[in-house]
């Protein structure tokens, strides 16, 4: 059966089918991304009582040359439309391969970005102040042939460790076993024990058969088992069975109380006497099977583990990990190390200094970033010189200006290295640029990855932040705040439907071919109503990158 | 019909004037926000930027639709649908930020009290 008014108009509407069809599925994408733009504009305007936006916290260039690029595939896209209606094969397929190419640099760059985020650190300290930089814990003593000094943390797979852990002295562990998501956790704890020469064995005999005689029991692993992925695997297999054995006794039981109950209460209906319906606790207790439903290893001699931060709550004796397993032992020093603070943001501070009428300057002197850290405390003590300099300029421009909280209490990174290497009596402002001067040696790489970490080493301080002062560490994901979580989401959605254009468009282009030789206005049609939606990706993007980035 | 051959080939140049004006408004739409020279009103992002910004913005989607998209020259059943579009997603805004004027008020959100056993369970105030 032939599609009808694939090419020729509709009489009524004077268009052809999926041209009214693009236009109804646009409509709809214009409620989704307006559904979303809303709710950035409502976060924004509620936030400002409560919690400092962060204004221009992404990097221009990379948002800039998608821009560019998007643009520029939005014209490539209609040339090759454009070239379909000429009849020009050729034409069309370079200017669709340039358009898909297109979506390939965007989404890399994208990645890049995303990437980048992923792996900075960032820190909400008890006194609501912000460390941003990068996380990473040098090497202390025990420095392994191979390794300087100065080398970093290396996890078995030899990434260096790069997040902030926990590390708790472990001398029990306790599995629920029947939960059966341990096979990464597991290799690392037993690696670990076997660097340490420690072992990890079952603390009790695990049984199976009845409960009302567990002497004659059948011992499936005895006191001493090693812990191994096949001893959790059967204990949780096990666990499965009685579980599933005890429920079946348990509604056998309840069917056989509710027929009898039934058959006493004739003429009644059942909520009248549903209350007088027990269970026969004692006969379900004979027949019974024993349930393990926790297993406990005990680790020997006591081995220092490291969890990450999400992954785990612990007090001084005992840790919990999120998929329920319990740890006792000892909670070991855990500071948060940035091998590089590239940012600090006292905005937050402020805010609730100036709620409890506490005059801000005097909030971030006593902040714990300002007071224990000399560091820290002299880049701060340049960062006001600059911010003085400013004033004075505003004032000599007399329109009325004056530095915001952005510039008054955020170091970003550039500032950073320029305070850094400068004296204090060497700091200056660029008059014009009303900031520190710009770093001259700052990579095109750099714009898009944030700075090199390696060669910058002297231009960042180092930081080791003890565990109790830190109110919340994330890295740069939608939980860090709720810029993030907006901003990906919306870009996020946004790349998908990049992708799915890019999918669409590429079929045209490598399928085309035989569609082109029997029905060419057909294809172009087609192309056509791929190119709308791309089009309407790129105006979501126009509006996406000045609110995101630049506002 | 704006889709013969000789309409295309004239539209072609209008396409690549069209895109280059894209190109310059993204570049004034940086400059406006980085450039301290063309800071307008307070120094930092304020009203005045935005509503900039947004203008700058809002001309560029313009040109897509009207020119990329062929909006200037479609049948009246796409300003139908696509004014549709529009209006409920306007609408859907505006209901999100009418929500403002009308929070929740319950005072016992803070100091409810589960009573167990009730057979219509109820938070009270003490």
């Amino acid at each position: 059966m032939e599609i009808p008014y694939i090419v020729t108009p509709r009489k009524d509407t004077g268009l052809f089918n999926s041209k009214i069809a693009i236009w109804l599925f646009l409509a709809s994408e214009v409620m989704l991304f307006g559904g979303f733009f809303s709710a950035y504009v409502y976060l924004r305007l509620g936030a400002q009582e409560d919690y400092p936006w962060p204004e221009r916290a992404l990097p221009i260039i990379p948002g800039l040359i998608n821009t560019f690029v998007l643009i520029f595939s939005s014209m490539t896209v209609v040339f090759a439309w454009a070239s379909l209606k000429l009849r020009k094969w050729r034409s069309f397929q370079v200017c669709m391969s340039i358009t898909i190419a297109c979506a390939g640099i965007f989404m890399a760059l994208k990645s890049i970005e995303y990437w980048v985020k992923f792996h900075h650190q960032a820190l909400r300290l008890m006194d609501y102040s912000v460390v941003e930089g990068h996380a990473g814990q040098l090497l202390k003593a025990g420095v392994k042939e191979g390794e300087k000094e100065d080398d970093y943390v290396h996890d078995r797979k030899g990434n260096r460790i790069d997040v902030n852990t926990i590390n708790f002295e472990t001398e029990e562990i306790t599995f629920n076993t029947v939960r059966e998501n341990y096979s990464d956790w597991l290799k690392e704890m037993l690696h670990e024990a076997s660097e340490a020469k420690a072992t990890i064995s079952l603390a009790a005999p695990v049984k199976v058969g009845l409960a009302s005689d567990p002497d004659h029991a059948q011992v499936i692993f005895n006191t001493g088992e090693m812990l191994t992925q096949a001893v959790i695997d059967k204990i949780h297999k096990a666990q499965l069975d009685a579980g599933a054995f005890n429920a079946a006794l348990r509604t056998a039981d309840s069917r056989e109380q509710w027929a009898k109950a039934i058959e006493n209460h004739k003429g009644q209906k059942d909520y009248q006497f549903a209350e007088t319906v027990g269970a026969d606790t004692a006969s379900i207790d004979a027949k019974k099977h024993i349930e393990n439903q926790t297993v406990t290893f005990k680790v020997h001699p006591a081995v220092e583990f490291h969890f990450e931060s999400h992954d785990t709550k612990a007090t001084a004796t005992d840790a919990t990990l999120r998929d329920g397993t319990t740890l006792k032992g000892k909670l070991v020093e855990s500071p948060v190390e940035f091998h590089a603070v590239d940012a600090l943001d006292f905005r937050h501070t402020v805010m609730k200094a100036k709620e409890k009428g506490i005059d801000p300057e005097v909030a971030i002197k006593n902040s714990w970033l300002i007071k224990s850290n000399p560091e820290i405390a002299e880049v701060w003590e340049k960062h006001e010189k600059a911010v003085h300099q400013l004033e004075d300029q505003f004032e000599k421009e007399g329109k009325g200006r004056e530095p915001t909280p952005k510039d008054r209490y955020r170091i970003n990174w550039e500032e950073m290295a320029y305070l850094m290497q400068t004296p204090l009596d060497k700091v200056q402002i660029v008059p014009a640029e009303w900031a520190c001067p710009v770093i001259h040696d700052k990579t095109l790489v750099e714009q898009f990855k944030g700075p090199d970490y390696k060669v910058r080493h002297t231009q960042f301080p180092h930081l080791e932040v003890p565990r109790e002062h830190v109110l919340f560490a994330s890295k740069f994901t939608p939980s860090w705040n709720t810029f993030y979580a907006i901003y990906f989401t919306m870009t996020g959605l946004h790349g998908l439907h990049v992708i799915g254009g890019a999918l669409v468009l590429g079929y045209y282009l490598f399928f085309g071919r035989k569609m082109y030789l029997s029905n060419p206005e057909w294809l172009a049609n087609r192309v056509e109503i791929g190119g709308l939606f791309w089009h309407f990706v790129d105006l979501v993007w126009i509006f996406l990158f000045p609110i995101l980035y630049l506002m | 019909m704006a889709d013969s051959p000789e309409a295309i080939k004239k539209s072609i140049k209008l396409y690549v004037f069209i895109g280059a004006f894209l190109f310059f408004g993204t570049i004034m739409t940086y400059l406006v926000a980085t450039v301290p020279a063309l800071d307008f009103g307070k120094h930092g992002f304020d009203t005045a930027d935005m509503v900039l910004g947004l203008s700058i913005a809002t001309i560029k989607a313009s040109l897509v639709a009207m020119i990329f998209m062929h909006l200037n020259h479609e049948k009246s059943m796409i300003y139908w649908l696509f004014g549709a579009g529009l209006f409920f997603g306007v609408a859907m805004a505006a209901l999100i930020f009418l929500t403002d004027g009308d929070p929740l008020h319950y005072s016992g959100f803070d100091k409810g009290v589960y009573i167990k056993g009730n057979p219509v369970h109820q938070t009270v105030n003490p």
